[in-house]
């Protein structure tokens, strides 16, 4: 198992679904940094065009991004994730609420992209915190604002996707990034390395 | 994905270098943005990261503003019966409207429009329907024809074609609109009549009528180009998010001014406010009083635009001469039969703006609840001098407060806009925003002689078919791409009715046979009773599910060849690029076979093309007059829908005028263009009047009355005041508002009901609760909450007005016409401080809870239509949402964080 392994406190529990099959694929992917490995797949089946290829099977990093004890509530910290590529840039924050994915003691420690997923515009320095709400937004170019309580969900805007969640696991007192939740702006896959194939 | 456990993909297929593409505009609201569609078969490859691999020419991963495919962009649709996949994205190429492929959440989602049994589109009607045993049963076209056909004959030639209602959308293309009018209104012939957001056929703006001002005359440039922009009752961000993010957002970067009035704070207002704009959160239904205190106020500091006025707004002797129809014969001035609007020009209107004590900017800032220095604010913002330089202040309106007083908001902005000279020039134009597209092609026109309602005076007034049918003389309701129940106003009692008709009546058809099934229906209808037919192209709940007869699948955006509006007036061509689902068909083609079995002529159409171009010639002279692109299209060999086609996602202008010359079609950027040059009319041929078949109007360069100028009209409160003072919340009750949310607008049929994402979002209906209010009553964000009220003014009679105040709503309840109905509708509270306090705000419908249920079911006296965002209700706790405690569906930040 690859999540905190702490008890979680979230009050919902259907909650555990929506991550459910993302904790598979990750396990099924593999959770060492940037595994590949390579295996046959039939493309086309059933048509004319079928053929054999070989297609690399990539799972994410897993990316050590920090210390939960030197996290300070609502002061948000940069990283890049899944790799240093184009829109890669990401926020690691300990909110002081609970929020869904939310990491630690308090379920209040989540990372998101930080690339608006309607134009590509930049949230950094968005960090909005308003009573109980936690928000990314507004986003410069277009005004769209993502709920970090709620999986980045749109609060108000055009975005075509929720805000992408970076799935972070807590060892010992390290936060890892271990996956993405959505797709990045400007990606036609997360990992670049599966784009190629 | 159909639950609303949403979990996001992660990938997207990019189109290949050879993918098809066309062109197409975006199916919802006004705007009408660009969009690309590209398509290629499963069979092929998809498109590479690498700028010579894909159909976007450039290299992925994409930085900012570059072309990129969210997976929602993608889905697979059938093509000549074979799938193939499609991405809808906005046309980065685009040179108009959302130039560089600027998107809403709305329009960004378009591809999962399209019909794909694996996704929530699944339910698409795809085959016609018939009522049996009290199933929805499928068909044949000739069985489910022929019956519709058959009761519908009886119906009409045994009550009467008044008998026979048509209730139909106004909007969803021209070829369409063109087919369902002319049925109706040509060739059946009934005054029974409306379209899908409003009881009556009836116009939207009478104000603006009356003054001269076409709705749609500003283009999306104008928004931009003042020095004051006021904005009425909406939040463009939140409802036509291209013209704010492209037109406004800019200019307000670069120094425009806001003056916006609306009991909310969007997120779009929250932007201007921080920006500098002054944000008038007034109470609902207070902005004539508002609008008329602001004028008095310029007014008084004798801030008016003295040359417009001298040169473009109408004097005594002027405006007497109406719209040039003969004397008296203008909608004011049978209004006026009581001199309640007509003014002597700008000395009179002074002399009665200064006389009356409700626009007393005291008195007007009590009332609508707000801080008395904002209306003399707004008055510099709109109108001071600042030496002898005015500032270009230009108004645009909408929903919010045309449907809050209809009669009187929309008089009094007139009436501003001409004091201050705001109209027809660059930088100062007045309009609509909008909400829907413009796809009306009238063909034919409402007989409203045959009208059994009349207003005290000469005048018949259009049949209201919610009282009509609620009296019991609809026998045939034809219910065209609208809910009609939901849409219209105090709907639970609507809806009760409709089951009286329909359900509840005694003949219901148990058999096989299509004569015995036909012999049912007619004796329903002959029996007082109603048959409905339904046209759409999901069951819809209840008109379609629980009251039809008769269901016909229609096909619809991307499976036919459509012609459409903006609303800058800008013609596309929205074309076909997916097969209609089963045997769905264009709305067009199913009147066209009915109309023929009912015996009309005139509906042998073969094609999309072949009705548009009918329609052509009934366009001219119009706002959207494209009657010269097919002239111009046969005069090159081609056809109308093959000539738009060629103009793309920028379209053209309405009205397009056809230079003989230069062989070129030239559309129209502004209507009421005073400053339009002689260089420009030259360019359309227009330097010695109209050549050939074009058809030059007067709203060019001039407004819509009899001499060009504006008619300055006085906005009497009084004929709103009663039913306003009774309306005043009293005890626990909050003033109840509702309106569009930018994720959901107008498009809840795709929206909330099938797409993930937006379920997500917006799981069911929601309230907006001020802190002050829900503290009182113990409620808090998440809650479950009850609203209701047991004073649901219902306006259920059809009449005949004798005496002067015969539709006055205090003569209304003295004579009986008013009814209280009980209404009853569930939420989700969230508690905000972005809705003004003493006021809910819900979504506008949700189908399964419906707002209009506690909006009044009483009309404008004066236009007919009802005052949608006025309506008053208690609401208290019931328990907790499932949402108050989990952290995926929902979202409970507040709308105004900037």
């Amino acid at each position: 198992m690859i999540f905190d392994k702490k008890k979680r406190k979230e009050s919902a529990e259907e909650h555990g679904k929506c991550m459910l099959s993302r904790r598979e694929f990750l396990m099924y992917s593999g959770a060492s940094a940037g595994a590949a490995s390579i295996m046959s797949i039939t493309l086309f089946p059933g048509t004319a065009q079928a053929k054999q290829t070989k297609a690399r099977v990539v799972g994410y990093p897993r990316m050590n991004i920090g210390k939960l004890s030197a996290l300070k509530e609502n002061e948000p910290v940069y990283f890049n994730y899944p790799d240093d590529g184009p829109n890669s840039q990401a926020i690691l924050v300990k909110m002081d609420v609970p929020a869904g994915g939310g990491l630690g003691e308090k379920q209040d420690v989540v990372g998101f992209s930080l690339m608006c997923t309607h134009q590509g515009g930049p949230l950094i320095g968005q960090y909005k915190v308003v009573g109980e709400h936690r928000v990314l937004g507004q986003c410069p170019f277009h005004l769209s604002t993502f709920d970090m309580r709620r999986h980045g969900i749109i609060v108000s805007g055009q975005a075509y996707e929720s805000l992408p969640q970076v799935l972070l696991e807590l060892d010992g007192d390290d936060i890892y990034a271990v996956g993405i939740m959505g797709l990045l702006f400007g990606r036609t896959d997360n990992i670049i390395a599966m784009q190629e194939a | 994905m159909t639950t609303n456990f949403y979990i996001p993909e992660d990938h997207a297929p990019l189109p290949p270098a050879n993918a098809d593409v066309i062109t197409t505009a975006c199916d919802y609201c006004i705007v009408a943005c660009g969009y690309k569609v590209y398509r290629w078969g499963l069979e092929q490859p998809n498109g590479g990261l690498g700028a010579d691999e894909n159909a976007f020419g450039v290299q992925f991963p994409t930085a900012p503003l570059q072309s990129w495919v969210a997976p929602a962009q993608h889905n697979v649709v059938m093509h000549q019966g074979k799938p193939h996949n499609i991405v809808i994205v906005p046309d980065k190429d685009a040179k108009a409207v959302n130039k560089t492929g600027d998107s809403s959440m709305r329009g960004g989602l378009l591809a999962q429009k399209l019909y794909n049994p694996s996704t929530g589109t699944r339910d698409r009607l795809t085959q016609p329907l018939v009522r049996i045993g009290g199933s929805l049963q499928p068909v044949p076209w000739d069985f489910a024809l022929e019956i519709a056909a058959e009761v519908g004959r009886h119906v009409i030639d045994n009550h009467g074609a008044n008998a026979y209602c048509v209730k139909t959308y106004s909007y969803q293309y021209i070829e369409n609109t063109y087919a369902i009018t002319k049925y109706a209104l040509r060739h059946v012939n009934t005054a029974n009549f409306s379209f899908h957001d409003t009881p009556s056929d009836v116009t939207s703006t009478p104000g603006f009528r009356d003054a001269g001002f076409d709705n749609f005359g500003p283009s999306y440039d104008d928004w931009g180009a003042a020095d004051t922009l006021m904005i009425c009752g909406t939040d463009p961000y939140e409802t036509k998010t291209i013209i704010f993010t492209q037109f406004i957002m800019p200019a307000v970067q670069r120094g425009m001014k806001t003056v916006i009035l609306n009991p909310r704070e969007t997120a779009g207002i929250a932007w201007l406010k921080k920006q500098g704009g002054l944000h008038i959160d007034l109470n609902p239904g207070s902005d004539t009083l508002v609008v008329g205190a602001i004028i008095r106020i310029i007014l008084e500091n004798g801030w008016q635009d003295n040359e417009w006025i001298e040169n473009w707004v109408n004097n005594k002797w002027e405006s007497s001469s109406g719209f040039g129809q003969g004397t008296r014969n203008t909608p004011w001035q049978w209004r006026t039969t009581w001199g309640k609007f007509q003014t002597d020009g700008f000395e009179d209107y002074k002399k009665w703006n200064l006389a009356q004590k409700e626009y007393d900017p005291e008195y007007a800032a009590q009332m609508a609840g707000i801080d008395v220095d904002k209306l003399f604010l707004a008055a510099e913002m709109l109108a001071k001098p600042d030496g002898d330089k005015r500032p270009r202040a230009s108004i645009g309106i909408e929903k919010g407060f045309y449907w809050s007083n209809n009669t009187g908001n929309t008089n009094a902005i007139s009436a501003l806009a001409s004091v201050i000279g705001t109209g027809g020039r660059e930088g100062r134009v007045i309009g609509r925003f909008g909400g829907h597209q413009r796809g009306g092609q009238s063909g034919g026109k409402l007989p409203r002689n045959k009208s059994p309602e009349k207003v005290p005076g000469r005048r018949r007034r259009a049949i209201d078919t919610d009282r009509y049918l609620y009296s019991g003389h609809t026998r045939m309701a034809h219910v065209i791409g609208t809910t009609w129940i939901q849409a219209m106003c105090g709907s639970q009692g609507l809806q009760k009715k409709f089951w009286e008709l329909t359900t509840a009546n005694p003949h219901q058809v148990y058999t096989y046979d299509k004569q015995e099934i036909i012999d049912t229906l007619k004796a329903r209808a002959d029996s007082g009773g109603m048959v409905v037919i339904n046209q759409d192209i999901y069951l819809r709940d209840p008109i379609g599910a629980k009251f039809a007869d008769i269901v016909f699948p229609a096909a619809t955006w991307g499976e036919v060849d459509f012609m459409r509006a903006n609303g800058e007036r800008r013609l596309r061509l929205y074309q076909k690029f997916a097969d209609a689902p089963g045997h769905a068909k264009p709305d067009w083609w199913i009147i066209s076979q009915l109309a023929k079995r009912m015996g009309y002529d005139g509906f042998d159409w073969e094609n999309s093309n072949d009705v548009a171009e009918e329609a052509s010639r009934f366009s001219r002279g119009s706002r959207k007059d494209f009657n010269m692109i097919k002239v111009a299209a046969h005069a090159e060999g081609k056809t109308l829908h093959e000539k738009l086609r060629e103009y793309g996602t920028d379209g053209i202008q309405g009205p397009v005028f056809y230079n003989y010359d230069t062989k070129k079609l030239v559309g129209t950027k502004r209507l009421h263009d005073t400053e339009m040059t002689s260089e420009e009319l030259a360019e359309k041929g227009l330097s010695d009047g109209p050549q050939g078949a074009n058809v030059l109007k007067k709203q060019l360069t001039a407004f819509n009355s009899q001499t060009g100028k504006v008619n300055l009209q006085k906005h009497p409160w009084g004929l709103f005041s009663d039913f306003y003072a009774w309306l005043q919340p009293r005890e626990d009750e909050l003033w109840f508002s509702n309106g569009r949310i930018n994720e959901i607008w107008q498009s809840g049929f795709d929206d909330v009901e099938r797409r993930a994402y937006v379920m997500q979002r917006w799981p069911e209906n929601w309230v907006e609760i001020h802190p002050e209010d829900a503290k009182k009553r113990g409620i808090e964000s998440g809650d479950q909450v009850m609203m209701y009220s047991d004073r649901v003014a219902n306006f259920k009679d059809t009449i005949l007005g004798v005496h002067g105040d015969d539709f006055q709503f205090t003569k209304l309840m003295e004579n009986g016409h008013i009814k209280l109905d009980k209404a009853a509708v569930t939420a989700v509270a969230i508690v905000t401080e972005s809705t003004k306090q003493g006021c809910l705000y819900a979504n506008m419908i949700d189908m399964r809870q419906p707002s209009n249920a506690l909006t009044t079911r009483v009309v404008d006296q004066i236009s007919g239509n009802y005052n949608y965002k006025m309506g008053v209700a208690n609401i208290k706790k019931l328990g907790e949402s499932k949402y108050k405690h989990e952290f995926r569906a929902f979202s409970f930040a507040p709308r105004n964080i900037v």
